[in-house]
């Protein structure tokens, strides 16, 4: 009986041990290039850390379990244990707790963080429609092919659309939030780090919300930049705006996957006629 | 065979007769601006079907004070027409599902074979969207109602010892709802544009071009009556039809938990029937349900869809409960541990899963205030859901655990399920499902949940009750590799999934950034591999029904009641009621019995 | 022999169950379709708040929820009569709750030749009024289908003191479309 224990305590510990080297070393999630994007890494990182115990023990058990007291036929039974109140209620109390526990961080502090202050550096419009992306800058420059947006910025991204519900995604920044017709929605990111498309897929507007035919390929690249490159970038857009049939051949070759792929070209330029 | 060629035939004329009476109709009286004609001739035909397969002779002659007429002998042919005997419905909804199923599982494949490419090079986006969609209709619908139309109708009357369910009629209708059902979801994307995914949300659904929108929305409408007559019955079933001596305190724990699920279904099902008759009516009278120009909005339909949709979960995973548990305690040969407990978590369940369902929307837009009490409550649903895992491995611990093939798929259910319980703690922290909500974090997570909490209930309970239903053995070695073949490749299949989702790859698209190529090449070599292994149990169980050895009356020597009649059970189940005289599970103690049963005598009595 | 008396105690039970389950499965129904209701209540609330046209027809609108009332009365009559033996007035009683029934569903068709002028399905406030108001004439149809069918069967010598479910279970559901359209007049006309 008390060996037993021993034995599975032994396993539980070291996969335990296992499971947290490993979830603190292998990250999962690569790093993002904004406040946001930190909190959600975090989060979801301490939600590992958290779930590594849980999990270990349930594998300990049914582990143990299914090697020590394995029995072919139905020839025997087992003994009669229906219940044990305190069992049921100890295991009640240490769920309840890490409930609580995940409840209170990351849930509580990381839903604080991840918000943040209601204010902002710059706004940023964003305009969905079926399938591709309108931003509008603060002097009144607007891009359909390229989003690009100041280093060490607090930005609000006010998102609506003009059709279908659309979702404005970009994976590097960690934060979603949908485009909802007849509204404005609000997202206010961080920026931290600079970073292009062309070294990071993950730095794309993408449409994360389904909205028909090329719901896929309604994304656009995304370049985080120097506050004094931005500046030049945004008063040339203002200047010499894009002849508007080249933006639109562009809209939709964003996906990464477009450059490479000639059928998936084609199949753009075909959406576009 | 005759009821099935009426009934289709009246369901044609049905459908016809309708259309174009609608379309006369529309004509002289103006306000209709949309195709009326598919929804009325959908509804015209439905009732046709039902009529034509027997519920006019069985049941719609006695409304105008006619004797009603039976259709037919009961030979292999009264699986093919409105049969009353809950055994039988219990065999047409398996049957019907696991050939859904397999449709759906088509549908899967073809889309894992899309995906082992960045582009688009095996089908257009359009294309895909459709499989899409339709892959997730059906696969829910297997999930919704696999297990409770199939086991909830063979096994609960046997199982609290009554001689059928409540309403018998009120049965055979919720089954023979499900084929124009089917008919019409599988025929939607032949009237055009068919691109809402299941989840049908406006303004998408309503704007999309083509009628196939429409007869989703009926084919849902009538699977949703079916879900709630079922529910119905069962809920009334358990609650007057229990043998003498068996108290609630004595029901096997399946039948708690379709009672648990009927709750859902009967209750909450109705929004999602309203939803879609909203995006109906916004499509065939104008209506503003969710014009924002006219002041309607698409949040109404988030909230209200998903106050069905998140108990849909549970009626997914509830019966799937029952089953594995049933399965690990008769084979643990120990008592199920903590019964009452179970039943709480169980009831709880129910409670919880009607006040969390925003968590769904957490990008939506809604207002900020409701963020944090919906990710409170819903990582809250996760205490209940732990003692259902305290259940399980309370029994199997110092057990004479016998690993046949429905053995080794609850304990796989365990081991799954809670992976996909696990994640779902990711997407109910706020902070964390802001990034991977609508990714492929998703789509692992729930494939998890509902294969590995649904599915696995589902093909366990099948074997398990194989030889109770044919009266044959399936094979038992061929059984066991399915059953490690599912529970391992259902990991090799979803796990990678969970990697390419936090890496920036969205769900419903057909096409994605190159550099993920390699693991999404993976995962399709894995799914194929997986679809693969169906062909195993299909083919066993195929086999096995015809030409397996003759199963004895209680193969597993299991205590409930179902096995103390000879398999296949005979007509009225008991030829008089049982007696229960104790728990259903007292593994372990001498000389203790669940029920006593006169048989010798009934004719007598 | 066996098998005959195998049916024998297979109707036995059904004898001691059915009553009981009647009415259990009736009251699940109601609570089902209050769900129903209650969806398209609260999508009324939600999209246009309490807002409401000046012009609806307030007279009208109270006229038939007093003839709807009274159809309550007389559905209950027509339950204790069959309940009683008093078959003819039963059928008297039908009859006038089929009535009342018809005369509403003709109120509301009026109604809305007006309302489709006056506030169309495709403005937020007719969104709310023709759905909540379509669903629930419906259900009055219905109803009124269910008491017809009871009535030709009534007529025809079916039920009597030991045998009136079916009556008692259109009556209830009756009474229970009854109950929504007081939810749904307030809802619609009052706030
Ligand atoms: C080998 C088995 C399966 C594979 C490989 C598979 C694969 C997929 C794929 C690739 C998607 C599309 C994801 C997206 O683009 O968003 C999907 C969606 C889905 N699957 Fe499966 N699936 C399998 C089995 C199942 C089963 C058994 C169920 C449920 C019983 C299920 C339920 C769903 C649902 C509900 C969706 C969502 C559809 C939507 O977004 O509207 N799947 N599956
Ligand atoms: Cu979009
Ligand atoms: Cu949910």
């Amino acid at each position: 009986m008390r060996r037993e224990w021993l034995v599975v305590g032994a396993i539980w510990a070291a996969l335990t041990a296992l499971g947290e080297f490993v979830v603190t070393t292998w990250t999962m999630l690569p790093e993002g290039y904004s406040r946001e994007s930190h909190v959600v890494n975090e989060a979801y990182v301490l939600l590992l850390v958290m779930a590594v115990p849980v999990f270990a023990f349930m594998v300990t058990m049914l582990g143990y379990s299914i090697v020590a007291f394995r029995h072919p036929g139905a020839t025997e039974d087992g003994p009669n244990l229906g219940n044990n109140k305190r069992v049921v209620w100890i295991w009640l109390a240490v769920t309840a707790a890490l409930d609580l526990a995940v409840l209170i961080n990351p849930g509580f502090v990381g839903l604080r963080d991840i918000r943040g202050t209601q204010s902002a550096d710059m706004a940023i419009e964003v305009v969905g429609q079926r399938w591709s992306w309108t931003v509008t800058y603060e002097n009144g420059a607007t891009s359909t092919t390229e989003m690009v947006v100041p280093v060490d910025t607090r930005i609000r991204f006010d998102v609506t659309s003009t059709d279908v519900l659309h979702s404005f995604w970009v994976p590097g920044f960690g934060l979603k939030v949908d485009a909802v017709p007849g509204r404005t929605t609000q997202m206010y990111v961080t920026t931290e780090r600079t970073g292009d498309n062309a070294d990071d897929s993950r730095l794309r507007v993408q449409c994360a919300e389904l909205c028909g035919l090329s719901h896929a390929d309604m994304a656009m690249t995304v370049r985080v930049v120097e506050r004094a490159e931005y500046d030049a970038w945004v008063e040339d857009l203002k200047n010499n705006p894009p002849a508007a049939a080249q933006q639109a051949a562009g809209a939709t070759a964003t996906t990464a996957a477009g450059e490479q792929n000639d059928q998936q070209a084609g199949a753009a330029a075909g959406q576009e006629g | 065979m005759r009821p099935l060629f009426r009934a289709i035939k009246w369901g044609i004329g049905g459908y016809l007769l309708g259309a174009v009476a609608a379309w006369v109709m529309a004509g002289a009286s103006g306000p209709l601006n949309g195709p009326i004609e598919v929804t009325v001739g959908f509804i015209a035909g439905l009732i046709g079907w039902i009529f034509g397969i027997g519920g006019w002779n069985n049941w719609g002659r006695e409304w105008f004070g006619l004797p009603p007429k039976d259709d037919g002998k009961d030979d292999w042919r009264r699986y093919f027409r409105f049969n009353t005997d809950h055994k039988v419905v219990g065999v047409q909804y398996l049957v019907a599902f696991i050939a859904v199923m397999g449709i759906g599982g088509i549908m899967a494949m073809l889309m894992r074979l899309e995906l082992a490419r960045a582009g688009t090079d095996f089908m257009s986006e359009e294309t895909y969207n459709k499989v899409m969609s339709m892959h997730g209709i059906l696969m829910v619908a297997v999930a919704v109602a696999g297990i409770l139309g199939s086991f909830g109708n063979y096994l609960i009357p046997l199982m609290i010892g009554a001689q059928d369910m409540a309403f018998p009629r009120l049965n055979a209708l919720s089954f023979w709802l499900i084929p124009p059902v089917a008919v019409a979801l599988l025929s939607a994307p032949l009237l055009g544009s068919f691109e809402a995914g299941w989840t049908a949300y406006p303004p998408l659904s309503v704007l999309a071009p083509g009628d196939g929108q429409l007869l989703f929305n009926m084919g849902v409408i009538a699977f949703g009556l079916s879900s709630i007559l079922g529910g119905l019955n069962i809920l009334t079933t358990v609650t007057t039809m229990r043998a003498p001596g068996m108290t609630w305190g004595r029901l096997p724990i399946f039948v708690w938990a379709g009672f648990s699920a009927s709750l859902i279904s009967v209750l909450f099902t109705q929004y999602f029937a309203a939803t879609l008759v909203m995006i109906q009516l916004d499509r065939i009278a104008g209506t503003a349900f969710f014009d924002a120009k006219a002041g309607g909005g698409t949040l109404l339909y988030e909230h209200l869809f998903w106050f069905y949709s998140h108990p849909a979960v549970y009626i997914m995973v509830l019966p799937a409960f029952g089953v594995s548990l049933e399965i690990i305690t008769h084979f643990s040969r120990k008592p199920l541990f903590a019964y009452k407990a179970v039943v709480g978590a169980f009831l709880t369940i129910v409670g919880l899963s009607g006040i969390v369902w925003a968590h769904h929307m957490f990008t939506s837009g809604m207002a900020n205030y409701f963020h944090a009490p919906f990710m409170a409550l819903t990582e809250a649903i996760s205490i209940p859901t732990g003692v259902v895992f305290l259940a399980a491995i309370g029994t199997m611990w110092k057990g004479r655990i016998w690993f046949t093939a429905p053995m080794i798929m609850a304990t796989g259910w365990v081991f799954n399920f809670m992976i996909g319980g696990i994640t779902g703690i990711f997407h109910a922290d706020v902070a964390t499902d802001l990034q991977l909500h609508d990714t492929y974090f998703v789509v692992a997570h729930f494939h998890f949940t509902i294969i590995g909490g649904s599915i696995m209930g589902l093909l366990g309970g099948t074997f398990y009750w194989f030889p109770k239903i044919t009266g044959r053995m399936y094979n038992e070695r061929l059984g066991k590799i399915f059953a490690l073949w599912v529970t391992i490749g259902l990991n090799v299949v979803f796990l990678p999934m969970f990697w390419v989702g936090v890496n920036g790859m969205n769900r419903r698209v057909a096409v994605y950034p190159a550099d993920l190529q390699r693991v999404n090449e993976f995962i399709s070599a894995a799914a194929f591999l997986l679809g693969a292994g169906f062909l195993l149990f299909i083919g066993n169980l195929l086999w096995s029904a015809v030409k397996g050895p003759k199963a004895s009356d209680n193969p597993w020597n299991a205590s409930t009641l179902e096995w103390s009649v000879s398999s296949p059970p005979p007509h009225h189940n008991f030829p008089l009621l049982p007696e229960v005289v104790g728990h259903p599970y007292e593994y372990g103690r001498p000389g203790a019995r669940h029920a006593v049963l006169s048989t010798t005598g009934a004719t007598h009595g | 022999m066996a098998a005959v008396t195998l049916e024998a105690a297979h109707s036995r039970a059904e004898l001691l169950h059915q009553p009981r389950s009647n009415k259990l499965g009736l009251w699940i129904f109601m609570a089902s379709e209050t769900f129903l209701f209650s969806a398209l209540i609260s999508a009324r609330f939600i999209t246009s708040g309490v807002q409401k046209p000046e012009d609806l027809n307030q007279a009208l609108a109270f006229g038939l929820t007093c003839v709807l009332l009274v159809s309550s009365i007389s559905a209950y009559l027509a339950e204790a009569f069959i309940a009683t033996g008093h078959r003819r007035a039963f059928l008297a009683a039908t009859r006038v709750t089929i009535v009342f029934g018809l005369i509403f569903i003709g109120g509301v068709m009026f109604e809305w030749r007006e309302a489709l002028h006056n506030f169309p399905p495709g403005t937020i406030y007719g969104t709310a009024f023709f759905s909540l108001i379509g669903l629930h004439a419906f259900h009055v149809l219905t109803g009124v289908l269910g008491l017809a069918v009871v009535l030709n069967l009534g007529a025809l010598g079916h039920f009597g003191p030991s045998n009136s479910w079916p009556v008692e279970g259109v009556v209830k559901y009756w009474h229970f479309v009854d109950l929504m359209w007081v939810i749904i007049y307030p809802a619609l006309y009052l706030f």
